[in-house]
């Protein structure tokens, strides 16, 4: 369904992306494990335009695009398919948690109003937060911001979602609230592109798990594979540094 | 106090007041056409847009730089030479020297606005984060759209305290267009003075009638910021 090719990216010097390769298919949910500044993030976000890559191709279903020269309707489209979940929320702390999952629907998609109010009240509904409508973003728990974010990119119904290390930015109480979230639209067939440090949701939720490092992919698999067979060296390296010591790994 | 004419002090009072709407239009005219050009020279300044970024830094440091009264005296030479030259190549007839001096404070009141605009935009729209334009585009909004409903709001709750004090410097700087024959509050209040030379009671009623205004509007722009920034109280 959706296909990466070929991502460079270079910050000044650095070169962060090293042409990386991605496939995904619908209802995959994708982890992406990796040492930090390997390049996770901005990967998700030369994906979704937020960055510009240098080289790079992705083809969405009948869509294809240059990651390079995208036109502005390239973007627009390729946004309509896409949605992003950010590690610090990024919630419009202008409106309220309704209004933050209307405003895509409203005006991105150019809903009627009241149609893209009930979508948004389904969103929060589904996400737990029937209750915080019309709380602003300033009066939310970091976990329910979180929530919110994950409604506002749920309720655009997009082929897929990409998510940032969601709950990194989370007090370690919040963090379950979120992952239970994430796992249920899993379960519900959505798919999910996420970058994450949380080894229980890639082990159990994931059907891939992809292991970058440096800028380019080192290996993918199973989570079976990944975590119990690592082929490679600083896959095996990683894991016996982010992994407890009794991580035991059943499946 | 008898040194003071309570008579002329409270009749001067009223010629002072009637001073008050001149100055009011030239605020609220030069505002408008200030906050314009200052939104889209901060946008500019903040894009590092190549020409307009150098030019708008060399006219604030111009403005910034020099005295009010000084810009009010160059605008006031330069412009009818200027209006001069292009009614000539056009050949039109107009007495240029009877344009009423409103013109020329609209334009030089503007002037010096726009300049101290653009700094209050500017650092108003930097508070905004990166991540709320990003946000606003991961949901398929234009980067206009985003400045529209997301950033613009924003940015204009950290921008109120500041267009505050811009604000009741500029009504305070109307008081300057008695130089170039304005009728406002300050001109008005000395011509009456100036028959029985009762300038002390003249500049207390100028100086009761800015102090009012000032306070009135300051009291506004609290009021708005607070009905503004409503998003922000938090209430758990
Ligand atoms: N806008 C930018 N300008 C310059 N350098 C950048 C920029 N964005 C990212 N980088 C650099 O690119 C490298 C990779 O960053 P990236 O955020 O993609 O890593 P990551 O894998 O997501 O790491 P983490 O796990 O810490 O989030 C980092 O060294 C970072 O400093
Ligand atoms: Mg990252």
């Amino acid at each position: 369904m959706l296909e990466i090719k070929n991502v460079h990216k270079t910050f000044g010097k650095n070169e962060i992306l090293k042409g990386v390769d991605l496939t995904i298919d619908k209802g995959d949910v994708v982890v992406i494990l990796g040492p930090s500044g390997s390049g996770k993030t901005t990967l998700l976000r030369c994906i979704n335009f937020l960055e510009r890559a240098d080289e790079g191709t992705a083809s969405f279903d009948t869509i294809q695009v240059d990651l390079h020269n995208a036109s502005k309707k390239d973007i627009l489209a390729i946004r309509k398919k896409t949605a992003f979940v950010f590690q610090n929320y990024n919630l419009f702390n202008n409106k309220t948690a309704l209004e933050n999952v209307a405003e895509g629907l409203y005006i991105g998609r150019g809903l009627k109003k009241e149609e893209a109010l009930k979508i948004s009240k389904e969103a929060l509904n589904r996400v737990g937060l029937a209750e915080k409508y019309d709380a602003y973003p300033s009066q939310l728990s970091g976990g329910q911001q979180q929530r919110v974010g994950i409604a506002r990119a749920v309720a655009l119904n997009p082929d897929i979602i990409l998510f940032d290390e969601p709950t990194s930015a989370l007090d370690p109480e919040l963090v379950g609230e979120v992952l239970t979230v994430m796992k249920d639209i899993a379960r519900e067939g959505t798919t999910m592109l996420v970058v994450t440090h949380e080894m229980s949701f890639a082990r159990d939720v994931a059907n891939r798990v992809i292991f970058m490092d440096g800028g380019n992919v080192v290996e993918e698999g199973t989570p079976h594979e990944i975590f119990v067979q690592p082929k490679e060296e600083r896959t095996k390296r990683f894991l016996q540094r982010v992994l407890p010591d009794d991580y035991s790994y059943h499946i | 106090m008898g040194f003071i004419d309570w008579k002329f002090l409270i009749d001067t009072f009223f010629v002072a007041l009637s001073g008050v709407p001149v100055a009011l239009l030239v605020t609220v005219i030069s505002l408008l056409i200030a906050v314009p050009f200052g939104f889209f020279l901060a946008l500019s300044r903040i894009y590092e847009i190549p020409v307009l970024n150098s030019f708008a830094k060399l006219y604030i440091s111009f403005v910034r730089g020099t005295p009010i009264i000084i810009q009010i005296f160059v605008l006031y030479a330069t412009i009818p030479l200027l209006l001069n030259g292009l009614f000539e190549k056009y050949e039109i007839d107009y007495p240029i020297y009877e344009i009423n001096p409103l013109w020329y404070a609209f334009i030089i009141f503007s002037f010096n606005t726009t300049a101290v605009l653009i700094e209050v935009f500017r650092s108003a729209l930097q508070t905004v984060s990166k991540g709320q334009i990003e946000a606003a585009h991961s949901v398929g909004l234009t980067t206009w759209q985003a400045y529209r409903r997301i950033i613009i709001p924003q940015a204009l709750v950290a921008a109120m305290p500041n267009l505050c004090t811009a604000t009741i410097n500029l009504i305070k700087a109307t008081s300057l267009g008695y130089a170039i024959s304005l009728q406002e509050i300050t001109l008005k209040a000395k011509v009456e003075a100036n028959f029985g030379y009762n300038y002390l009671e003249a500049y207390l009623d100028i100086f009761i009638v800015y102090l009012l205004i000032c306070i009135a509007v300051e009291y506004l722009f609290k009021w708005y910021e607070k009905r503004l920034s409503r998003y922000q109280l938090r209430l758990v």
